[in-house]
């Protein structure tokens, strides 16, 4: 809700303008720690948990793998996925045949051994709703902004409230991962608090698959042309993950300018994987395992733009 | 409370027997009471100060008296009174011209900073914070506040203030008497005071009268003019963002006078025929009207009737966009009962609402309303004892209601209720003091509050469970209450005290010690507080806040007929209950809110200086603060101390005016503060192609933005006073012609952390930055032209 919020307000101060400098502050040193990177699905393809370690703030390289890491999911009924390691940090498990990793409403345990330390976390596989379809519609433009064709999904949270979902979309098959294109629902809302349940997803999660980005010129380009394609998968987070990626979202996706009034202090995301040892190394990272439901569809011409 | 009546025992009974000096003191030229003007006789070294409304009591043995009146600006005028039964003696002053040649100092010593009482207090009357140079060229009162010691900002564009260590909610602003709820137009880019329609400005840092309660850092007391009953005026201005007028006059045969001065934006009016959004419904303003009338009903009564309404509109089209106001009303009768007992009756309303809307069609859209109002009784008396005891007393009836959310969503035609309870509260508080002048070199105020708050059903309380600290809580068992029904109590005893020694006619040593409860919260986890942040009362969940402040100062006063006053103070604040937030706590329509909340304690500590130089050509003030500011709560910063956001190790503040000639002044503003707090990471990771930032230590504020600095100025040009042909004007007008942030400084409001804006191809390694964010990167000019006929 705040997020929304937010964007609003700072349409209101459009009238100054902040400037903002990139600048190069000292930082304190600090050890590196290990990190999980654990989000699993049942789509029919090879499922990969990564193992890295933090690295310095500034240094703009690709995080160093762990390697040599022993890597098991466990279901309730004592069934054990093993991941093996393909790349260094890499660990799949690979559907065969038609299978899929894992069923709705069972609970797993994530084991990771490293270096003599065992890391564990849990995680229950959540339900999705089917994506019903995708239409496109038109944003008239004005002086400041051409036309803006724009997708929108649409799926309905079932009854009972206490699902949790991260919309994840792919403009051309290329996943659109910017902080801001980070979509979490809470039943069919923004939140727990919010109540909304069992109906269509609100309109700006339906909306929020349009990726915004600008030219050369600062001038803002249309989400979709003619030609492209959109493809939307829902997927579903526990709580604790749901709480997870809004943490990232705060923590991510800085707007800067006046968005800078409204900021929150950096603080670390939550994380629910821990060391068994409780006095030993720290871990950071997450363990999910959701269902997913996915649909695309192809911006054909402009007759595919609906009232 | 029995110690308060033994101390007031000698002076009620040697009250017999004695005459009564009495009366208003006004200003000749418009008929404005005069607030904190002293009444003074040599003979006796003993005085008096006229209250809020103008009014003034002196009881004294029988005898004839010379009494000086004096008011600083004004013409000291000295009478020869034959005091032989109570005598009503009312009085004009009239203001020194404010041509230089006219300005004479008055040969009698004005009560300055080291005779009087009161210590952390800083008045700001409306010509000084005309005078300050101004962001684009509109005074603003809440601006003007922060040249003042002990006085600070998370930055511009912030809204509100932060007052010795405290937080923006924990300011008490009271626009005659009513609550102000968000003091910001605009964000916090400008304040919601009309600077046509206020008179006085007075703020409490510590040493608050037992008068007032309900936030524990500071008590803003803003005072509207009442009108000019003399003849009609009409006062106006264009600048850069407002246009204003305001109107004042007689009413009745001058037995009363109103006031109705208005401001709005313009820049939409001007941009309408070239943006077609606007065309279309879009809508981007703000506003203000504010009015008072009073009227004499008799020697000894007269009612005022004051009100404000101000609102700001954000509207991208028709049906999209959000907007927020205060409203005020409060009607006051003040009853001389009898030469020595003077009573206000005062009936307040006040209250805070915003909306939000959204969605262009009936089967998609929200709709959001929030409101918090409360309608307060405030009787309360003066009875002047004698020259040596003013007692007070009195009680204040706060009805709170809280409507956080009165909201609806519809998605694809089906219609939710999204709305939260309403919350129902009753503040009561009872107070009782005495300003006490114990002998000649040493006066004490003393006072008791006691203060009471009740949660009223119908209603919902949640127990939550316990989880480690700063890890959202749920609740596990709820409990609800009938219409009426109490919820949860709480009450506090509220000491305050005060006392001066004068060390010489021109020095004084001062102490205080105040406590202050405070019931009601501002809900803000952002940097600045936004328009939109709820206020909620107090709950079995959230506790009172509790503030205790310690202060003591010296003051001193020096130079010819004393144009510098000099004081210095340190002060010792500690608060429980401050709250606090949990990692992307959610705020807004969230009915388990509590969950999100931590509880922490505070300190805070500092010196204030302060120099002012009151008369001459070349007037202005220097005021440095060396502070801090700490929170401690459980679930941030690893339990440890950290620095608050505001705070601010060294804060250095110069403003000077200087008239140049006749028509000619210029004014200029300097403000240095060292950085304030920010976190920092150390280190990152990247998580499902995200670039997220991490602090191995968990800690909270732990390195310092660059300072800032700043310098304003502005010219001001006086209209001719002579016509062509030699005859005088009739109106008046001046120009202002500013600039803001003269050297163009870009100075940092905060430093964040983020990835790249580039989109990265998996596995490819994703660039980190970080920013430095100025609000205000360049010099900004203005031009305004302000009018009086």
């Amino acid at each position: 809700m705040s997020r929304i919020v937010i964007i609003c307000l700072l349409a209101v101060v459009v009238i100054f303008s902040s400037c903002e400098d990139v600048i190069n502050p000292k930082l304190e040193r600090a050890e590196p720690v290990l990190v999980v990177d654990a989000w699993i699905n049942n789509l029919p393809q090879t499922q990969t948990i990564k193992l890295t370690r933090t690295q310095p703030y500034f240094e703009n390289i690709v995080p160093p793998a762990v390697a040599g890491a022993t890597v098991t999911i466990t279901d309730e009924n004592g069934v054990v996925f093993t991941f093996t390691e393909s790349n260094p940090g890499e660990y799949v498990w690979v559907p065969s045949g038609t299978d899929v990793f894992g069923e709705v409403g069972l609970n797993y345990l994530l084991i990771v051994q490293v270096n003599n330390e065992t890391f564990v976390a849990e995680s229950r596989m959540g339900r999705v709703p089917v994506v019903d379809s995708i239409t496109f519609f038109k944003q008239e433009g004005n002086q400041f902004i051409d036309d803006l064709y724009q997708a929108e999904f649409w799926a309905k949270d079932p009854p009972e409230s206490g699902d949790a979902y991260w919309i994840k979309f792919y403009k051309n098959g290329i996943p659109q991962n910017k902080p801001s294109e980070i979509i979490t629902a809470y039943d069919a809302g923004f939140s727990k608090g919010g109540n909304f349940s069992g109906v269509e997803f609100i309109p700006p999660i339906r909306r929020a698959i349009n990726p915004f980005d600008t030219d050369e010129n600062d001038r803002l380009l249309s989400p979709y042309q003619v030609g492209d394609s959109v493809s939307v998968q829902i997927h579903a987070v526990t709580e604790a993950a749901f709480n997870f990626l809004n943490e990232v979202s705060i923590q991510t996706n800085r707007p800067g300018g006046f968005g800078e009034l409204f900021s929150t202090p950096l603080a670390n995301v939550s994380s629910n994987i821990r060391n068994t040892n409780t006095n030993g190394s720290k871990v950071v990272g997450f363990f999910n395992v959701g269902a997913v439901s996915g649909l695309g569809r192809k911006f054909n011409s402009l007759d595919d733009v609906t009232e | 409370m029995r110690i308060l009546l033994l101390l007031l025992l000698p002076s009620l009974l040697f009250a017999q027997s004695r005459a009564t000096l009495s009366g208003y003191l006004k200003d000749a030229s418009n008929g404005e009471a005069l607030i904190g003007a002293t009444i003074y006789i040599k003979s006796l070294s003993t005085g008096a100060t006229s209250n809020v409304y103008g009014f003034y009591s002196l009881t004294l043995d029988p005898g004839t008296y010379e009494v000086s009146f004096s008011y600083i600006g004004y013409a000291t005028q000295l009478k020869t009174i034959a005091l032989t039964g109570n005598i009503r003696f009312d009085l004009e002053l009239m203001p020194e011209g404010t041509q230089l040649e006219e300005v004479v100092v008055s040969s009698e010593k004005e009560e300055s900073g080291s005779k009087s009482l009161e210590m952390s207090v800083n008045r700001l009357d409306i010509k000084t914070i005309t005078r300050i140079p101004a962001f684009l060229g509109e005074p603003d009162l809440i601006k003007s506040l922060q040249q003042l010691p002990g006085v600070s900002t998370v930055g511009e564009g912030a809204s509100g203030f932060n007052v010795r260590g405290g937080s923006v909610g924990q300011n008490l602003i009271l626009l005659d008497e009513a609550t102000v709820y968000n003091s910001s137009h605009l964000l916090g880019f400008f304040s919601v005071f009309n600077p046509d329609a206020v008179k006085d400005t007075k703020l409490y840092k510590g040493a608050i009268p037992a008068q007032f309660g309900g936030r524990i850092a500071s008590l803003l007391d803003v005072r509207m003019k009442e009108g000019n009953n003399k003849k009609h005026e009409v006062n106006g201005g264009i600048g850069t963002i407002f246009s204003r007028a305001a109107v004042e006059g007689p009413l009745f045969d001058s037995k009363g006078s109103f006031i109705v001065a208005g401001r709005r934006s313009y820049a939409d009016i001007l941009a309408r025929p070239f943006v077609d959004l606007l065309q279309d419904g879009a809508a981007l303003n703000f506003y203000d009207l504010t009015g008072k009338a009073n009227y004499n009903i008799n020697e000894r009564n007269r009612i005022f009737i004051s009100g404000y309404t101000g609102r700001d509109k954000f509207f991208f089209d028709k049906n999209q966009g959000f907007s927020w106001g205060n409203n005020t009303g409060t009607i006051r009768w003040n009853k001389i009962f009898n030469d020595r007992l003077f009573a206000n009756f005062s009936g307040v309303f006040s209250r805070y609402d915003y909306s939000l809307q959204f969605g262009e069609n009936e089967r998609d859209n929200f709709r959001w309303n929030s409101s918090v109002r409360n309608i307060t009784f405030k009787p309360t008396f003066s009875y002047f004892v004698n020259t040596n005891n003013e007692i007070s007393f009195g009680a204040e009836v706060n009805y709170y209601s809280f409507e956080p959310a009165n909201a609806y969503g519809t998605s694809n035609g089906t219609r939710i209720d999204v709305s939260l309870p309403e919350k129902y509260n009753l503040e009561t508080a009872f107070y009782l003091g005495n300003s006490q002048k114990v002998s000649q070199a040493i006066a004490i105020e003393y006072g008791l509050r006691f203060s009471h708050f009740a949660g009223l059903g119908a209603g919902s309380q949640f127990i939550y469970n316990d989880t480690v600290p700063g890890i959202r809580r749920t609740p596990i068992s709820e409990r609800t209450f009938s219409q009426g029904e109490k919820m949860i109590t709480y009450q506090n005893l509220e000491p305050r005290f005060s006392i001066k020694g004068q060390l010489s006619e021109q020095s004084s040593l001062k102490a205080s010690y105040t406590r202050m409860a405070q019931y009601v919260h501002l809900i803000s986890n952002t940097t600045a507080s936004n328009p939109l942040d709820v206020w909620t009362p107090s709950t079995n969940n959230i506790k009172p806040e509790i503030g205790d402040q310690y202060a003591v100062g010296y003051f001193h006063d020096f130079g010819k007929d004393n144009m510098f006053e000099f004081s210095v103070e340190a002060y010792y604040r500690s608060t429980q209950n401050q709250i606090d937030y949990i990692d992307g706590a959610d705020l807004l329509i969230n009915q388990f809110l509590e969950g999100d909340l931590l509880s922490g304690i505070g300190r805070a500590y500092g010196l204030e200086f302060y120099l002012q130089k009151r008369v001459g050509r070349f007037t202005g003030w220097a005021a440095y603060t060396l502070a801090r500011t700490e929170l401690k709560v459980n679930g941030i910063n690893k339990g440890a101390w950290y620095a608050a956001r505001y705070d601010q190790t060294h804060n250095l503040k110069l403003s000077g005016f200087y008239d140049i000639n006749k028509r000619w002044s210029a004014a200029a503003n300097f403000t240095f503060v060292s950085g304030t707090p920010a976190t920092f990471p150390t280190s990152r990771f990247v998580m499902q192609g995200i670039l997220i930032p991490y602090n191995a230590y968990d800690s909270r504020n732990n390195v310092r933005l660059p300072a800032y600095h700043r310098l304003d100025v502005s010219f001001r040009l006086e209209g001719k006073t002579v016509k062509k042909n030699g005859s005088p004007r009739k109106n008046s007008d001046y120009w202002v012609f500013g600039v803001y942030n003269l050297y163009g400084r870009r100075n940092p409001f905060s430093i964040y952390f983020t990835q790249g804006d580039e989109r990265v191809a998996a596995g490819s390694p994703i660039n980190s930055e970080a920013r430095q964010l100025a609000i205000i990167g360049t010099f900004i000019p203005s031009v305004s032209y302000n009018f009086k006929f």
